[in-house]
């Protein structure tokens, strides 16, 4: 059977159950890009971020990860994995201290040091950007990602992250003014 | 898209995060990622083959050789009691006492068990004996000696008995 850019995630799964290759070679190369760049900034380590995308699709073809068509899109469904594959590899950190506040002002604490997206980013208004995300809260930091980046609704957000649609609006909402703040700061300093 | 309602505050976000999205958006996972998720996927539906079918020409040969030793061993094994008992039973067949000789020709099961056994004279040939295991030599391999055959009720013979060898 013929396979065209168009041909569907449903098609596709049910050929990469059936031990077809290429078909799982089209899906990921259809989805890898926009989980890894979701796991980049989640988790800010290109290692990680490319484990993670790694562990998602062999769960995917192995049934370890059941995924149902019927209960949302496969992207949504890998963001999900991703965000908690990334949940529990950042575990035992987390246990070790405490998740950074809102208004807190220290250095980037869920990131690894140096960051090696400092040296994907161009530009440098992209990597201010991409700091002040890195200092976000992991709950507040979802939701920008998931909506800013990814262009994804509250409804799909709420999905993804398993909180109601109003928790992700106001976490959206925080969660940029959280951003928008620690911008300016940064631009104050440069001054 | 649902749209937020965006703070006062935050007019320059919006272009900001267009920086960082464009930036981002050629970054793909490590071209490894995608080779070493073929070679798992490859692994995972690979058709399962009999186990004589994952042998090869080697691991065959070495198994072959292997088999015939241990078949060969078995066979000396098995066969070593019953050389044992072959010779049990010639030195059983053929009793010397001084001079004189017994050479039974069926068990002494069979023997003890015959209802009505009966003694008959007779002459053997030295050569006949000879195949019983009785010494003969050049000179006396012509001669006859005079002997007691031990005849079974349906007439076969039992057993011999020569009272002198010489």
């Amino acid at each position: 059977m013929t396979m065209t850019p168009t041909t569907s995630d449903d098609e596709l799964l049910r050929r990469m159950r059936q031990g077809d290759a290429q078909a799982f070679a089209a899906l990921y190369r259809r989805h890898q890009g926009p989980l890894y760049r979701f796991a980049l900034l989640r988790c800010g380590s290109a290692d990680t971020a490319a484990d993670t995308v790694q562990e998602a699709f062999m769960g995917l073809f192995t049934g370890r990860l059941a995924f149902d068509p019927l209960r949302g899109a496969l992207p949504h469904f890998l963001f999900g994995v991703a965000r908690l594959l990334i949940l529990k590899h950042e575990a035992p950190r987390r246990r070790e201290s405490p998740l950074p506040e809102l208004d807190a002002d220290d250095d980037e604490p869920m990131t690894d040091a140096p960051c090696p997206l400092t040296r994907l980013l161009a530009s440098e208004t992209a990597e201010q950007v991409r700091r002040a995300l890195a200092r976000l809260a992991p709950h507040y930091r979802d939701a920008v990602i998931l909506y800013e980046m990814h262009g994804l609704s509250y409804l799909e957000i709420a999905a993804i992250c398993a909180v109601d649609i109003g928790t992700v609006r106001s976490r959206l909402a925080r969660g940029r003014a959280a951003l928008a703040k620690t911008l300016r700061a940064h631009a104050l300093e440069d001054t | 898209m649902d749209t937020l309602m965006h703070d006062d505050d935050t007019p320059d976000l919006d272009p900001r995060l267009a920086q960082l999205r464009a930036s981002m958006a050629d970054l793909d996972t490590p071209r490894c990622v995608e080779k070493e998720l073929m070679q798992a996927f490859g692994a995972h539906f690979a058709p399962h083959r009999p186990w004589y079918r994952r042998l090869n020409l080697l691991e065959w040969s070495a198994a072959a050789i292997g088999s015939a030793v241990g078949i060969a061993v078995l066979g000396l094994l098995a066969m070593a009691p019953q050389l044992a008992g072959q010779r049990q039973e010639t030195e059983a067949l053929l009793h010397l006492d001084n001079g004189a000789a017994f050479i039974a020709l069926d068990s002494f099961e069979r023997i003890e068990a015959d209802p009505a056994p009966r003694l008959v004279e007779t002459e053997v040939p030295r050569t006949v004996l000879a195949t019983l295991g009785l010494p003969v030599t050049p000179e006396n391999a012509g001669e006859a000696l005079r002997a007691e055959m031990l005849v079974g009720a349906g007439g076969e013979a039992l057993a011999l008995r020569l009272s002198s060898l010489h």
